[in-house]
């Protein structure tokens, strides 16, 4: 008896709690689909329409150049950032070195400092490069915020592997390489996945830097939604669809991580 | 065939010395048992050996080829862990395989050798499960077929067979000593196992604290054991260890009075095994005590007599009977095989 009411308490709770979170997103769909007179209506009963996303998407917004923007630089950043933050995770959770200790402390380290510390210093330093406003300056500030945290997560994942299948591996005759790539990189395949992920959301989402270092050109989906802020007023339909297309990719990865993110979570108590 | 020397080893954790320093030489073809208490250092010794783990000091020689900096890959060894190392996402026969795989042998040759080994440790219709979904038994003979699978200089098998029920016990313990016989591989085995020690090994090394306290045959270590430890840790049941002394001629305790070939001296330990001991009638015994216990083994009974603190098995006849409390009496049946210590060193003495 007591179960059942705790049961039907926590369900209400988690209800309530997912109401509050979802509304908002709820609401961004619904306004998505609105012609400009109904944004401002809080009736249900309204005509949808598609229109908004074929407008976000034609001159002058030109939402498609910021999706791709926003792709490519989030792509390319998992893509250098994932394999690197591997090796250097797999080195730090298995080679005894000295100074291990205080090296993967200043990794962390790096998260400790507010971004907007930084902001300026790398917009001046791009400025005298030459790379403001373009992809290749976004992608090397994501690399340098993302790695550190994905080195970390992917340590996780790694620690919680036990060494003696990779002891065994050695004395059955594979080098290190081999080691990593026919039994750690298996193992932690779960892990690596969670983390490429959480990486492509973190960069993908960012919007500070992409907001200071570009204008016109590699300007990504996060700043472009800024755009819809006019003279004329903000257009919350449009707003609306284009925050749609921010918020799919990530809602569709989200789901996937969620069926692999236990297995990563558990992958290390394999016997 | 490969010559195993390890020169002035010594291995420490931090502060803890886990193997001081000392020196052993594994012959050629030779096939060495390491025996001895839980945490004497025996997989530390192996790891060593196989590369895994540093040397404080001292030199690793592999056919006289020094590889204390040699990565494990190159020293050609085969090991069997004490906890497996399996491959948790590869099925059993790639585990088996892995070893050709990584010597880029044919995917057909390595197919028929992992069955052929797998039929030896009798896994052929597990192949295709993974390591989880087998148990203990079965995964420790995955793991000892990936050893067996190639023919390395040396074999390391850290208690290859601990896992098996009695009966498989004895199969594979046929097949290893078949295995060393036609390979004729250095091999270097550790067990708990009395019955595998005995059978297997070309030499025994009985290790306590991370040292060597004694290094001979089978049958020298269980007929001269060098002090007290070797003497209690060999043979099942246990040697029975009498306090007592030497005075006249007779080595004394209570309800014990047995003539030895020592001269008098206080404080010793009387070391007689329990198959060494016989039931006499009243007029021939050496020891007397009442019936404490009474096993039956199937081919002898195993008496316990006590006698305040002194307390002694002997292995008497299957069809043996007595009452518990009923004073049973008992001789050594040769001299030879009285073994005297001195008490507080624990050494051997000689007459
Ligand atoms: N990584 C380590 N760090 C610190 N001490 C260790 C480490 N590995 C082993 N030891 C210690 O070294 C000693 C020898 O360990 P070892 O594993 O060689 O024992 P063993 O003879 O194989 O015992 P068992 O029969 O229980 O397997 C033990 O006292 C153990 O606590
Ligand atoms: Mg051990």
């Amino acid at each position: 008896m007591k179960k059942h009411i705790f049961w039907t308490i926590e369900r209400a709770l988690l209800l309530l709690v997912s109401l509050i979170v979802l509304f908002p997103i709820f609401w961004m769909f619904l306004t998505s689909l609105k012609r400009p007179r109904d944004a401002y209506s809080i009736s249900l009963n309204f005509k949808p329409t598609l229109d908004n996303f074929a407008m976000v998407f034609a001159e002058p917004w030109n939402l498609g150049s910021m999706v791709l923007n926003s792709a490519i630089v989030a792509g390319v950043t998992v893509l250098i950032s994932v394999p690197c933050a591997s090796l250097a995770a797999y080195s730090f959770s298995r080679f005894r070195v000295k100074g291990r200790k205080i090296l993967f402390f200043m990794v962390l380290s790096t998260q400790f400092i507010p971004a907007v510390v930084i902001v300026l210093p790398f917009f001046l330093m791009f400025r005298s490069l030459g790379l403001l406003d373009t992809r290749i300056a976004l992608i090397i500030v994501n690399l340098a915020i993302v790695t550190p945290f994905v080195i970390w997560m992917i340590k996780g994942f790694i620690d919680a592997i036990p060494v003696d299948s990779e002891e065994a591996a050695m004395i059955d005759g594979a080098s290190r390489l081999r080691v990593i790539r026919d039994i750690v990189l298996p193992m932690a395949a779960p892990g690596i996945l969670t983390s490429s992920i959480f990486c492509f959301i973190l960069t993908w989402n960012e919007f500070l830097f992409s907001l200071i270092l570009t204008r016109r050109d590699a300007v990504t989906l996060p700043v472009g939604l800024v755009s819809f802020r006019t003279e004329r007023g903000d257009l919350w339909e449009l707003m609306s669809a284009a925050g749609v297309m921010i918020t799919v990719p990530i809602f569709i990865m989200a789901m996937i991580i969620q069926k692999h993110f236990t297995r990563g979570m558990t992958a290390g108590a394999i016997k | 065939m490969t010559e195993v020397r390890l020169v002035d080893i010594e291995k420490r954790y931090g502060g803890f010395l886990a193997l001081p320093k000392q020196s052993l030489t594994i012959e050629a073809g030779e096939f060495l048992v390491l025996l001895g208490p839980s945490g004497c250092g025996k997989t530390t010794t192996m790891r060593m050996i196989a590369g895994l783990e540093d040397i404080t000091s001292g030199d690793v020689l592999i056919d006289n080829d020094r590889v204390n900096d040699k990565p494990p890959k190159d020293r050609d060894i085969a090991m069997v862990f004490q906890n497996y190392g399996l491959y948790p996402h590869m099925t059993v026969a790639q585990n088996i395989g892995y070893p050709l795989k990584l010597r880029g042998i044919s995917k057909a040759e390595c197919t028929a050798r992992v069955l052929e080994i797998a039929e030896k440790v009798e896994l052929e219709e597990l192949l295709k499960r993974r390591p989880s979904e087998l148990s203990g038994g079965q995964r420790q003979r995955v793991a000892l077929a990936r050893a067996i699978i190639r023919t390395p200089k040396i074999f390391l098998m850290d208690e290859p067979l601990s896992n098996l029920d009695a009966k498989l016990r004895v199969t594979m313990r046929a097949e290893l000593k078949h295995l060393h016989h036609e390979l004729g591989v250095t091999t270097i085995y550790v067990t708990h196992d009395q019955m595998e020690a005995m059978t297997l090994a070309t030499r025994i090394a009985v290790m306590r604290e991370g040292r060597i306290v004694q290094l001979d045959t089978p049958k020298k270590i269980y007929s001269e054991p060098v002090d007290l430890f070797v003497a209690g840790f060999i043979g099942s049941p246990s040697m029975n260890l009498i306090k007592g002394e030497v005075e006249n001629g007779f080595f004394v305790a209570k309800g014990v009075k047995i003539p030895v070939q020592f001269s008098d001296r206080c404080d010793v330990v009387l070391g007689v095994r329990p198959e060494d001991l016989e039931i006499v009638e009243r007029q021939r015994a050496n020891i007397m005590a009442p019936v404490y216990a009474l096993e039956l083994t199937g081919d002898a009974t195993l008496v316990t007599i006590k006698d305040g603190a002194t307390s002694i098995c002997v292995r008497g006849p299957a069809d043996f009977e007595a009452n518990i409390d009923e004073v049973c009496h008992i001789a050594p049946r040769k001299p030879e095989k009285l073994h005297l210590f001195d008490k507080s060193t624990g050494e051997r003495l000689n007459s």
